[in-house]
């Protein structure tokens, strides 16, 4: 018997069980998959940004001065809402009052409620007057009453802009000799108004996406590559200690007992259930690299570099699980060490931050205090396309913790059964 | 009484097994408190941290426009200007990569100039358009560069009009960007407190409720494990077989392992509302009954679950199996890992069709929108519609051999 018998012997069992093929392959991709079609949905096929419809309730209390005219702000706000351009993203309910709009929102039938004060016009219009516009939200959401407000904002920053234009005017008459124009505020708000007309904001910007003028798919590849790659990295770790138990069973069951009494070597049984792991490991990170680029478009970066990152990652994994278990003494004990240790580990490791904005900087330290965070480093400066030159810090780490790893792992198997 | 009986015989089997306070306990604590101080980072509104977005900004200009396009971006409510050196845009796309920037603004050389002469001239803006985080980045953006153009034309207007010599151009430009610190319209937010308002207390923190609530629904499935293997093993060993040649009937020997699954995880529930309320500051005692009431009928659902999931699992793998896939699915797809309304359309209705998004909705209604007692009823009644179906599912599969 050489070591690879025991090795393929170990992998036919591993290939063989349901529960490992789910936890290799099924799970990663779930989870990825679920993740994929909550944020990568959000882009519709036609490029366009396909969030949740906002449901709004308005109050128009606005009350205009007749000698205000036909001008009324607060209709032209309702009615700039009500364009059918915003019509996917918004769906407008009017109601007479403040308290019929609040309780809407408090009964979950609007996601933000929109109060347009009494002097909206007046403010809108006369020199010193202000007003605010009251948006009252449900606290469980972000998103939606974001756009509402921007959209809101965007809208009065049109008559906030003419009446800044008008006083620019009117201050510097004043700073100067000349006799001031008394159809100087209607005429420069009528200038300001037209400019708005013929220009857009957007014009202003010239926006490009991180990779450059990238395609909708590179985008998506971009936001779900970071979180196949966590899930890479937990899934393997996880597989690589779920691996190294065959040892445990094997002696619970007495049939390493048996292995030991055959001419191969102790050193040669414990050396092929290693060889067993990482062949498996190496299985299931190619599966995976090879599915999530198929069913994700996810381009792991230049080849190079998806090998280094690929085996220094089966390197730690296996080192890391074969430390492990070389501390528990039964299988009944192996479940819980596995999963609370990977969990642990793979939290401090920042597997399950991947992609929420605004983390607080110290989770980056401590991410590279665990061998997961360090895997996580290298495949997203893979992921960002990075060559060789670049992740040799993170690939030499997670290989000298890999060994090291295996040499204690190792040791402490050789004291127990030779 | 022979129910009880067996309901504590599986209580003590679960409870024995120390692998159950690890699964029902410990991993939820970590979970939420991980989540909790992550999100707690973003969220909430007490917290010293900026919840501005980070943009980046390389300032390739000498005039005075670019400078006060940076007081603006400095007085925007949405993004928080980073200005970054030479050394610092060399790596903005990496800083971009890694989720330290949301966007990077380029203010070419050359910007003031062409916008004071008129000339058409446009802010570089490195963003993903394809996150939530980037819409409203490039949103905030537009309303900045909108407020800056408009004072240039306010001064441009002023010039026009005769009302100023060109000389003046600046100064015009300098008192409407002063003049927009305090627009003649504005915005205010209210977030909706219910009865918590009325009552002058403060809803929970955003990031720890949300976490809170999240893992409390997301485990309760975990904990089956432990409860769903012990009907799967007396199978396996013919235990179910043999208690019924006892005077036990088929359907008491079905309520007595649902019963003790429904106990752990009522159990769980309630150690995790005692631990968030005083560990983690979440006001699950504004509404007790209303909590209770939510506890009792997700354990309800997560019993029946249970039941289902033993029902049809012949091996001891295949419950963790099922387990693993269930909590995936119902968590994410029910809103426990992040809300709903941040994920697409189409994901967002899905979800809203689970019943673990109901118990989301529970739990937020008391929590976060600071709501009564009414407001859980017509998510309980739904959730134990969900438990009812479950049920019947789980008989329907059910096989004491």
């Amino acid at each position: 018997m050489n070591l690879m018998v025991v090795a393929f012997k170990d992998l036919k069992r591993v290939f063989r069980s349901p529960f490992a093929l789910v936890m290799m392959f099924g799970a990663p991709l779930l989870i990825a998959g679920l993740l994929y079609f909550a944020f990568g949905g959000m882009m519709s096929g036609g490029g366009s940004f396909n969030l949740p419809t906002t449901r709004v309730a308005i109050a128009n209390l606005d009350q205009p001065n007749p000698s205000e005219g036909t001008f009324k702000a607060g209709e032209m706000l309702i009615k700039f809402l009500k364009n059918e351009d915003l019509a996917d993203m918004l769906k407008i309910t009017m109601v007479p009052d403040e308290i019929s709009a609040h309780s809407m929102v408090d009964q979950q039938q609007a996601d933000v409620a929109l109060i347009i004060p009494a002097n909206f016009t007046q403010a809108a219009v006369a020199p010193e007057q202000t007003a605010s516009v009251l948006l009252y939200q449900d606290p469980t959401l972000t998103i939606g009453p974001g756009i509402v407000k921007d959209l809101v904002n965007h809208f009065m920053d049109g008559f906030s802009g003419a009446k800044i234009a008008v006083k620019i005017s009117e201050s510097a008459i004043q700073k100067s000799d000349k006799q001031a124009d008394p159809g100087l505020s209607e005429k420069t708000a009528k200038q300001y108004a037209d400019y708005l007309g013929n220009s857009s904001h957007a014009e202003a910007l010239h926006i490009v996406s991180p990779s450059g003028e990238a395609a909708q798919t590179e985008s998506r590849s971009a936001m779900i590559g970071p979180i196949m790659a966590g899930m890479l990295v937990l899934f393997v770790f996880f597989m690589g200690a779920n691996g190294a138990q065959s040892i445990i069973r094997e002696q619970e069951d007495g049939t390493l007992a048996r292995l030991f009494t055959t001419p191969a070597s102790a050193l040669t049984i414990l050396g092929g259930k290693f060889v067993g792991v990482f062949i498996a490991l190496i299985i299931q990170t190619v599966i995976l690299l090879a599915a999530s680029a198929l069913i994700f478009h996810i381009s792991w970066g230049k080849p190079l570099s998806v090998f280094l990152a690929t085996l220094s990652l089966v390197i730690a994994a296996t080192g890391f699980g074969v430390m492990l278990m070389s501390f528990i003494k039964s299988t009944s004990q192996t479940g819980p060490i596995l999963g609370g240790v990977m969990t642990l580990t793979g939290m401090l490791g920042g597997l399950f931050s991947n992609g929420i904005p605004n983390i607080p900087e110290i989770m980056d330290k401590i991410a590279l205090t665990m061998p997961q965070g360090w895997a996580m480093l290298a495949w997203k400066l893979s992921l960002a396309g990075n060559g060789a030159g670049t992740i040799i810090l993170p690939i030499l780490v997670l290989t000298i913790l890999g060994i090291l790893f295996f040499g204690i792992g190792l040791t402490l198997f050789r004291k127990r059964f030779i | 009484m022979r129910i009880l009986y067996l309901a504590y015989k599986d209580l003590l089997q679960i409870l024995q097994d120390w692998k159950s306070a690890l699964f029902l306990l410990v991993m939820p604590l970590l979970f939420t408190l991980f989540f909790g101080f992550i999100f707690g980072g973003t969220l909430d509104s007490e917290s010293d941290v900026d919840p501005r977005l980070p943009i980046g900004v390389v300032n390739r200009d000498d005039g005075n426009l670019a400078i006060s396009l940076e007081k603006l971006l400095e007085d925007s409510e949405v993004i928080r200007p980073i200005i970054l050196n030479d050394e610092q845009a060399a790596q903005a796309d990496q800083m971009l990569d890694d989720g330290d920037l949301a966007a990077v603004v380029i203010i070419p050389n050359g910007y003031t100039t062409k916008l004071l002469a008129d000339e058409p001239v446009l802010l570089d803006v490195i963003i993903n358009q394809s996150q939530p985080a980037g819409q409203t980045v490039s949103r905030a953006l537009e309303t900045v560069t909108g407020r800056l153009l408009g004072a240039v034309e306010a001064a441009h207007i002023s010039i026009e009009n005769g009302s100023a010599d060109s000389s003046s151009l600046q100064v015009g430009i300098t008192e409407a960007i002063s003049a927009w610190q305090e627009p003649a319209l504005t915005v205010i937010i209210q977030k909706a407190t219910g009865e918590s308002q009325k009552n002058q207390q403060t809803n929970s923190s955003g990031g720890f409720a949300q976490a809170s609530a999240g893992m409390m629904v997301q485990f309760s499935i975990f904990g089956l494990i432990t409860s769903a293997m012990v009907l799967v093993l007396e199978r396996k060993s013919r235990t179910l077989q043999r208690l019924l040649s006892s005077p036990m009937q088929k359907a008491e020997v079905i309520a007595g392992h649902i019963l003790a699954m429904f106990l752990v995880i009522f159990a769980q529930q309630l150690i995790l509302v005692l631990l968030g309320q005083f560990g983690f500051g979440v006001d699950y005692f504004r509404q007790p009954l209303a909590i209770l009431l939510m506890i009792t009928v997700l354990a309800l659902w997560a019993a029946s679950l249970g039941l289902l999931i033993s029902a049809i699992s012949r091996k001891e793998d295949q419950v963790i199996t099922l387990s693993l896939i269930s909590m995936f699915v119902f968590a994410a797809m029910g809103g426990a890992w992040f809300p709903l309304e941040i994920a697409g359309k189409a994901f967002a209705t899905i979800g809203h069709l689970m019943p673990t998004a109901w118990a989301m909705d529970g739990f937020q209604n008391i929590l976060m929108r600071g709501l009564g007692f009414e407001s859980v009823l017509m998510p309980a009644a739904i959730l134990f519609g969900y438990g009812l179906a479950f049920f019947g599912l789980a008989i329907w599969r059910f096989r004491f051999e």
